[in-house]
């Protein structure tokens, strides 16, 4: 698209200003007449049947508006999106820390607190299922009676693995393990809910995706989705921690009992209790290559923990697998993705979706087998890296893969890879310093065969000002930001003239989940469509009001242009006069990703084929007495495709880092039999300001040809997949000690530093 | 449990709320005053969206109970404006892209605004340092760096760099 204002450049949030003066508004703040405080009773156990259920005590406390237990729900029992199985309420087993057994409304938090006191419950604890080997077995205890312990096992294959390996020269044999992580969204999950004149339930939801919450909504409500209404206010992040349901519903089932408003915000411990983690794995893996340093083969096994319900655990698992040759021409690839039940938490949805994982491994694969054949880890990566037109072992066909390899020397080069052994490599007898890379890829988008689709609403006033209405939701990665960019550009205004309504679904049609990086393609392009008949009817009134042909005007800066020079005419003396004539200022643009269908069909089922490339380098510094590591330098080199606001664009790359700087080092959930040991923000340790050092971050630009006109590729995902394996692998340069577990705390440094 | 006469002064206004010993000044700032700019993210002192300044101190407002509120000076962030119009500090905030969510912000503009006012130019390392207790997830702390040292020189131009605290 042309581009003359506010494309590519810094500009400010629309929502800026309300975020600096504490007017914006999330889910806790806000507040109606006669609100209740919303509030549900959890297990003690892990696993557990209820004998005994009575609630009848809370619900003669004054102040108390409901006490809801399964019983009490009108609507399906059972929530999650894809494959409905988790409770809503337990009915009468208990199968993780997290379930829910009553839900309660009362006047305020301490009555709320009261109520749920006097309920009484008897539970007989069970013997939990913990282990995922375990669980595997043949004749184990189901944490599901009636369903297979085995919630997904596939196999994918490509080319003849068993050949390629005996054919090698060289072969790299691992075993790798992958904790439960916490998103740790500051803003934890609310909902607040209430019935308005009309009778709609409606639903202020901290969410990922509205329309869909709807569904859910309504469905446990036993309601057409037309009497359901889910808005999103300002949400304090999300990281696909709040892509799947979670206490709107309940927060609604509490409304629509009482008919009064109701906010229910989870506390941080119950929060962490209670929603998703990225899934932890065991991957068992062998890279095969030649002498010379080419790929032959991969041939990985993973199991995932999955706790006793579906979640994205399918989708998780398959992303791993669809990544776990990573970004190079390897064509004899066979991965198993084995999901296993248990009582342990509830894994699915968290940035990278599966691909974290993936890269933990392939990218410390590519480090030792570097090491094995005396190769540098640039030199590896660079002849087996993918490019433009690489068929892949998924069987894409790349479109745009220039990145893989500038990102790669780009990173190196802003290091200096090749001068970095003149720094001190020794600067103290217990300190050791390393470089590590990784470079992967992920992609954006739903995936072919899944539908990838959106829709937005746009509208010029009389004044000129403009309204957009979108179901994307912005959970701090800034889709809104994008979208007033895109409709200011296009309509020739200024950014202040556009307003983004928050995603609202009795509004704004479906833009689906804002995941997968895929809002600033779908919706993006879809603010462009919808910009287009607008345009042509202010055009047409510029045209007749001047007598100029429609080819010599343009707008810009809420101006008429003519050749280039501004007019006299204003946008809004344009629109003012459109309106009078009678033509449309208002239109629904609708994008949808369609994948061609000249390349060959993907062998892998729904693969993504959009790619964001990039890589990282890490400079370390061990401590060999301490174990500690300390990040000395980080480089990020991503392609975003096009950037359309790079305030966003460099601040996705950076806390993706941040968040991967954890994972690589210190965030770990450790569960005991089912329980959460250190559930708070004080015993889960998230790097701070203090721990991480300034990153050096560059942008490239290489135009995605499926998300035309647009080309940007979204940047939501790729800035936290490098950094762990990064990390490890400036880890493995500095001690020569190879760690297969994350995270590589102090402890784990220290045993590597002492195996043989 | 009994109920407290708690007066105090929040962004140079006199309150007088009734509330019982064991509330903290961040539910009685939020509940009873209605300023729902400083923000709950842990309920236990550990990530700092709740900062805001009392009696000239950064304290997380979950920590402090009601009675050790009582008479004294707080500000809040929505204190930091002044007759309508940004403080420098918060509007660098939105051109330096220090905050995506948002929910850290109020907490965050506080710790800087504290750090301000005892020095005018600060570096990177006591800008981290004033931050240390604010947990930003979404995009780290590079922006929130840039904004204060953006505020910090335009203050220092400015008449405004004699930026008298009240409250």
């Amino acid at each position: 698209m042309a581009e003359s204002g506010v494309i590519g450049r810094w500009v400010s949030a629309p929502g800026a200003h309300d975020i600096v003066t504490g007017k914006a508004r999330y889910c806790p703040d806000l507040d109606f007449p006669g609100i209740l405080s919303g509030k549900l009773l959890y297990s003690p156990h892990a696993r557990a049947r209820i004998r005994h259920l009575d609630v009848s005590a809370a619900r003669k406390i004054p102040g108390v508006f409901a006490v809801l237990t399964h019983a009490d729900i009108p609507g399906e029992n059972s929530y999650l999106y894809a494959e409905p199985d988790q409770p809503l309420l337990v009915v009468d087993e208990i199968r993780f820390q997290g379930d829910a057994v009553v839900a309660v409304a009362a006047i305020d938090e301490q009555t709320a607190d009261a109520a749920l006191r006097a309920i009484q419950v008897e539970y007989q604890a069970l013997d939990g299922i913990f282990d995922p080997l375990g669980a595997m077995q043949a004749g184990s205890d189901q944490v599901v009676a009636g369903k297979d312990n085995i919630l997904m096992h596939k196999t994918y294959r490509t080319g003849d693995v068993e050949a390629a390996l005996a054919s090698a020269d060289v072969i790299v044999e691992n075993t790798y393990s992958t904790q439960w992580a916490e998103h740790a969204f500051l803003e934890t999950e609310g909902g607040v809910s209430l019935v308005d004149e009309d009778g709609v339930v409606t639903v202020y939801s901290s969410c990922q995706a509205p329309h869909r919450d709807r569904m859910q909504v309504a469905r446990a409500l036993g309601l057409p989705e037309s009497r359901v209404r889910v808005i999103t206010p300002y949400i304090g992040g999300a990281f696909g921690g709040k892509d799947e349901a979670h206490v709107q519903i309940h927060a609604a089932l509490l409304a629509h009992a009482t008919h009064r408003p109701v906010r229910l915000i989870r506390g941080r411990k119950e929060s962490i209790l209670t929603h998703v983690k990225r899934h932890p794995f065991i991957v068992h893996c062998i890279t095969a290559a030649t002498s010379e340093g080419r790929l032959l083969a991969v041939k990985a096994r993973a199991i995932a923990d999955a706790g006793p319900y579906s979640n994205a655990t399918h989708e998780v698992l398959n992303k791993f697998g669809e990544f776990i040759g990573g970004p190079y021409t390897v064509q004899n690839l066979e991965v198993e993705k084995i999901a296993v039940r248990t009582n342990n938490p509830i894994t699915g949805a968290f940035r990278g979706f599966g691909a974290p994982q993936a890269a933990f491994v392939y990218e410390s694969q590519m480090d030792e087998l570097a090491r094995k054949l005396g190769m540098d880890p640039l030199e590896i990566r660079l002849l087996n890296g993918v490019d433009t037109g690489t068929r892949m072992y998924t069987g894409v066909v790349v479109r745009e893969g220039k990145a893989m390899k500038a990102s790669l020397s780009k990173a190196a080069e802003m290091i200096g890879w090749e001068q970095r052994r003149k720094l001190e490599r020794r600067p103290a007898p217990h300190l050791r310093r390393g470089w590590g890379m990784a470079t992967i890829l992920k992609g954006s988008g739903m995936g072919r065969g899944l539908p990838d689709h959106a829709g937005v609403l746009l509208e010029m006033h009389r004044d000129g000002s403009v309204v957009l209405q979108s179901g994307a939701a912005d959970m701090g990665q800034g889709i809104v930001t994008v979208l007033a960019q895109l409709a200011a550009e296009s309509l020739g205004v200024d950014m202040s003239s556009v307003h983004v309504a928050r995603a609202d679904t009795a509004r704004a049609p479906d833009a689906g989940a804002s995941c997968a990086s895929r809002q600033v393609m779908v919706s993006g392009n879809a603010v462009l469509r919808a910009a287009v008949p607008i345009r042509n009817s202010l055009l047409q009134v510029a045209a007749e009001k001047t007598g100029i042909g429609k080819d010599h005007l343009s707008l810009r800066g809420g101006r008429l242009h003519v050749d280039g020079e501004p007019h006299d005419f204003s946008v809004a003396d344009l629109a003012k006069r459109a309106l009078f004539r009678g033509y449309p200022l208002h239109a629904e643009g609708r994008y949808e990703l369609e994948y061609p269908t000249d390349a060959a069909e993907p062998t892998y089922r729904y693969s993504q084929e959009i790619f964001q490339f990039c890589t990282q380098i890490a400079q370390v510094l061990v401590d060999c007495e301490t174990g500690q590591v300390k990040v000395e330098r980080l480089i990020a080199v991503h392609d975003a495709g096009k950037m359309i606001n790079p305030g966003g664009v460099f601040g996705q790359i950076e806390g993706g880092v941040a968040q991967g700087i954890g994972y690589a080092l210190t965030e770990e959930l450790r569960v005991k039999e089912g329980h959460t040991l250190n559930a708070s923000l004080e015993n889960y340790v998230i790097p701070m300001a203090l721990d991480i050092p300034e990153l050096e971050m560059d942008v490239l630009e290489m135009p995605e040809p499926l998300g035309t006109p647009l080309g940007a590729k979204g940047i939501a995902e790729s800035p936290i997949i490098p950094t762990a394996p990064a990390i490890r692998n400036a880890i493995f340069d500095a001690i020569g000690k190879p760690l297969h577990q994350l995270p590589m705390t102090a402890e784990r440094v220290l045993a590597a530093l002492d195996a043989p | 449990m009994t109920e407290m006469d708690i007066r105090l002064t929040v962004n140079g206004k006199l309150q007088h709320v009734k509330a019982e010993s064991i509330r903290t000044l961040l539910s009685i700032l939020r509940e009873d005053i209605g300023l729902t700019g400083t923000k709950d993210g842990c309920s236990s002192g550990d990530c700092g969206a709740c900062v805001v300044m009392m009696n000239e101190q950064v304290v997380n407002s979950c920590m402090v109970l009601a009675p050790q509120a009582d008479g004294s000076r707080v500000i809040t962030v929505e204190g930091l404006a002044r007759n309508g119009e940004l403080h420098p500090l918060q509007r660098a905030f939105g051109e330096t892209w220090a905050f995506q969510c948002g929910f850290c912000t109020p907490g965050m503009l506080i710790s800087c605004y504290a750090l301000l006012l005892s020095n005018d130019n600060p570096s990177r390392d006591e800008i981290l340092t004033a931050i240390a207790g604010n947990f930003c997830r979404c995009t780290g702390y590079q922006g929130v760096v840039n904004a204060v040292q953006q505020a910090a020189a335009e203050l220092r131009a400015g008449s405004a760099g004699e930026d008298v605290q009240h409250g």
